[in-house]
């Protein structure tokens, strides 16, 4: 078992230099020259060749392209991301973790929304399949599957704070200004879950041993909760494990639209700025993320079946 | 049994639902008093990104935050030049001495002094950075600066410099900062603290969140009826807007915060209202007077007849952005001189491109010599507007037998493509108030904008430089705008601009704001001169 386990976190490394080299190409494949768009984020109004010249000794783009790589990896594992371009003063680390915070909040309280909605509502559907609450509840969720987040924001806030006037429009500070932004950030995933449990359900129920249960006569109840509800999270446990990652991606057209200060609206004005230290950091932060998710659900899961823990050993 | 069992939990949900709501509600009315935008000395202002690095000797700040915050040696107002910490200033006959008179009593809100030698502290800062600053000209020609007394500010420059007191009255870099706040003596590197002598002093911020500013109690001039002006941070158009219906914010102001749909549905409300104001700088089509096509003066003014700009202006801006006749508006200093616009024909432009040889040849596209008449419009790929008028140009110009490539690209390498001029059309805006005319002018002789290539292929380019250079050093006013008529006709005539629509500030406030204006600087918020009825 410790042997399965080493050999995953292991295999990981190489997938984190891939990870990290992607970033770091991608962000260098950019056809303009980084110490101009430093200046123009800057807001120098006149670029000369002298200023150029200044910027790209300052952030050592005049050395070649793999010592670079090095170097920033090197940093990277130190803890040091650089310097924002649009703020000298600011550090890349600090700015993540200025915001991590508040997305971590937003994705934890949406998460907590898809589990307490998407069980109740997706064992319903399972149980009383084809009823009129089944049939209201697939078309919501095909309908819900279907609409950007966005665009659910921007209705929500019309709908909750403007008409109905009983949430603050956007900001943050308040429990009440946690709510739109969370519930339109889980809207998706609920569906997602829901449609995931009732299927997972009708699969486990066809099984045999649902039948075998019935003959020996335990109660419905038991069979419903403890043995087919059981067998069906296997797969939730693992797709919220990627899930969790997406969550703290995925927020970043929700935080925008209400003005939530985390690490989504960080990205995006980093991206109008051309902020390039931040956005690689970004991205690498997110990849780091699914990566080690991926690794901690599949450890978790291998230790929790008995059947998996058979294999690896 | 199931069905009883079902129809309880949906009780249960209901009930639940219904409890939920009633606590939001109710805690929601708690809290609405404390985060209401109204009071009659608060303001809730907002802006769709953080205010930054507030440093005034640099460029990474909001303007309108620096604006309220630090004053200049003097104001650039509608009738001219006013005093600010300078009270009045003497110009040596040869134009290459400034003599300025500080202000008595003024203080930093640190409680500094700000007096002659606090201003010498300011400008050494500056000069240490110099190379950041050589965009404005009087940097180039600046011999030095002194402080023979505590009153007294001394500029030197090698040679007379009309728009110096505009440089040194817009928002950045002159604007005096507290020696305290300065790190070492030295502000290029970042600066201790934001401390200015402006209305207002910054108390709070968290970044990405709201800033808020209060007014500065030792201020030396009057103080601003708002006492305290809070500022949100909204990135999303929509959000803004609904954040202003709910009372939540008061006002919005900006080139870009409000889309025209927006000013159209409050435009004829009774609880808020829409300002616009004049020009602040001109959206434009630079063509390349190097290109093969574009060399001939005829052809180019062909085109501007082709270009329907009240279309684009209705089309595409709802009117919001008024259709632009010259390169710049007849509202910019020097500029109201009479220039006859090249007005939308599209047949006598068909009639101008076949005299000049350009006739439609297979597939209804001109040819001459064998040569197509195809043409490449550059915009930047991010600019969403700019894309739009580049497809209805397409479709307009190809009823003329001109066809037209669009080609949008990063913004950089759009930047790139500029200055080094390998582009045939291209979309430009140019500096604006108060920048405009003198620095877009000066620009123009150096090869950082795109102005300089597409120039090139004028014959008289030689004589235009020798002219701005002269504007800028001239003393005479007479001579300057006799310079000046020179420059913009030639321009004009040259048929080197495709003036399209006059960009403006926009705002939209509750209807109970008095006060709102907008002033020569496109960037600042006149906070000092509003107040609630």
């Amino acid at each position: 078992m410790k042997q399965y386990i080493m050999k995953r976190i292991l295999l990981t490394i190489p997938l984190l230099i891939c990870i990290s080299f992607v970033c770091f190409v991608f962000i260098n494949l950019i056809p303009s020259d980084p110490a101009e768009v430093a200046l123009r984020v800057r807001q120098v109004p006149v670029i000369t060749d002298e200023a150029i010249a200044e910027v790209r000794e300052e952030l050592g783009l005049d050395k070649p392209y793999l010592v670079r790589y090095a170097g920033w990896v090197a940093d990277c594992l130190r803890g040091d991301f650089g310097i924002s371009y649009t703020n000298p003063s600011r550090t890349v680390a600090g700015e993540l973790a200025r915001c991590l915070p508040a997305t971590l909040q937003l994705a934890g309280t949406s998460l907590i929304l898809v589990i307490l909605l998407s069980l109740p509502i997706g064992f319903l559907c399972a149980v009383y399949r084809n009823s009129w609450f089944d049939k209201i509840i697939r078309m919501l969720v095909f309908m819900t599957t279907a609409m950007p987040a966005y665009w659910i924001g921007l209705l929500l806030m019309w709908l909750v704070a403007i008409k109905l006037d009983l949430l603050p429009t956007s900001g943050s500070g308040t429990f009440s200004h946690l709510i739109l932004p969370a519930v339109t950030v889980s809207f998706t995933y609920i569906s997602t879950y829901i449609r995931l449990i009732r299927n997972n359900m009708l699969e486990n129920m066809k099984q045999d041993y649902v039948l075998y249960a019935n003959v020996r006569g335990i109660p419905q109840k038991k069979i419903l909760i403890g043995h087919i509800l059981r067998n069906s999270l296997h797969t939730c446990f693992v797709a919220i494990g990627m899930s969790i990652p997406q969550l703290i991606a995925g927020t970043i057209v929700v935080e925008n639209v209400f003005a939530w200060p985390g690490l989504g609206t960080l990205c995006i004005t980093s991206i109008f700025n051309r902020d390039y230290p931040v956005i690689q950091t970004y991205v690498l932060l997110i990849g780091v993320l699914f990566v080690v998710f991926n690794l901690i659900f599949d450890i978790l899961q291998t230790v929790a079946d008995p059947r998996l823990r058979k294999e690896a050993s | 049994m199931k069905r009883k069992f079902f129809m309880l939990v949906m009780a249960g949900i209901l009930a639940a639902s219904v409890i939920t709501g009633c606590g939001n509600k109710e805690q929601e009315s708690k809290s609405e008093t404390s985060t209401e935008a109204s009071g009659n000395e608060e303001l809730v202002f907002v802006n769709y990104r953080d205010i930054r690095d507030l440093n005034p000797h640099l460029y990474a700040g909001e303007m309108y935050a620096q604006e309220m915050l630090y004053e200049t040696l003097v104001n650039i107002t509608e009738s001219g030049y006013e005093g600010c910490i300078a009270e009045s200033w003497e110009i040596s006959e040869d134009g290459k001495t400034y003599t300025f008179q500080i202000r008595d009593g003024i203080t930093f809100s640190d409680g500094e002094v700000c007096d002659a030698y606090a201003v010498k502290a300011n400008f050494d800062a500056i000069i240490e950075n110099k190379d950041r600053h050589t965009w404005l000209e009087m940097m180039n020609l600046l011999k030095g600066v002194s402080a023979p007394d505590e009153k007294t500010f001394v500029i030197e420059l090698s040679e007379p410099y009309y728009p110096m007191l505009t440089e040194l009255g817009v928002t950045r870099p002159f604007a005096m900062i507290s020696p305290k706040a300065m790190k070492d003596g030295s502000t290029k590197d970042g600066v201790n603290e934001y401390i200015g002598t402006g209305a207002y002093v910054l108390t709070d911020f968290v970044t990405d969140e709201y800033a808020v500013f209060e007014v500065n109690e030792n201020y030396w001039g009057e103080k601003p009826e708002i006492k305290k002006i809070t500022v949100k941070v909204i990135p999303d158009n929509q959000t803004r807007i609904m954040a202003l219906e709910k009372g939540e914010i008061d006002l919005i102001f900006g080139k870009n915060m409000i889309d025209a749909d927006a000013v159209n549905k409050y435009i004829d409300s009774e609880d808020f209202k829409v300002a616009l104001s004049d020009p602040t700088s001109t959206r434009q089509i630079v063509l390349n007077t190097s290109n093969e096509i574009l060399k001939d003066k005829e052809v180019r003014q062909a085109i501007q007849h082709a270009t329907n700009k009240e279309a684009i202006s209705e089309g595409i801006f709802y009117g919001l952005e008024k259709p632009a006749d010259t390169l710049f508006a007849e509202t910019v200093p020097y500029c109201d001189i009479d220039l006859q616009p090249y007005v939308y024909a599209a047949e006598q432009a068909e009639q101008m491109l076949d005299e000049a040889g350009w006739v439609k040849g297979t597939g209804g596209v001109r040819e001459k010599d064998g040569k197509k008449m195809e043409l490449s419009l550059l915009y930047n790929s991010d600019s969403v507007t700019e894309k739009t008028i580049a497809e209805y140009l397409q479709s307009e110009y190809d009823k003329l037998g001109i066809s037209l490539n669009i080609s949008g690209e990063e913004e950089q390498s759009y930047r790139d493509k500029m200055k080094a001029g390998t582009f045939d059309m291209v979309f430009n805006i140019c500096w604006g108030t108060p920048y405009d005319p003198q620095s877009s002018l000066a620009a123009m002789r150096q090869p950082v904008y795109g102005d300089y290539a597409a120039q090139l292929g004028l014959d008289d380019k030689a004589e235009i430089d020798a002219a701005i250079t002269e504007i800028l050093t001239s003393t005479d006013e007479a001579k300057r705008q006799e310079l000046y008529t020179f420059v913009l006709t030639r321009l004009h005539e040259d048929a080197v601009y495709i003036p399209l629509t006059y960009e403006c500030n926009k705002a939209i406030y509750r209807s109970d704001l008095e006060g709102m204006h907008f002033t020569q600087t496109q960037y600042e918020v006149p906070f000092y001169d509003m107040y609630f009825e």
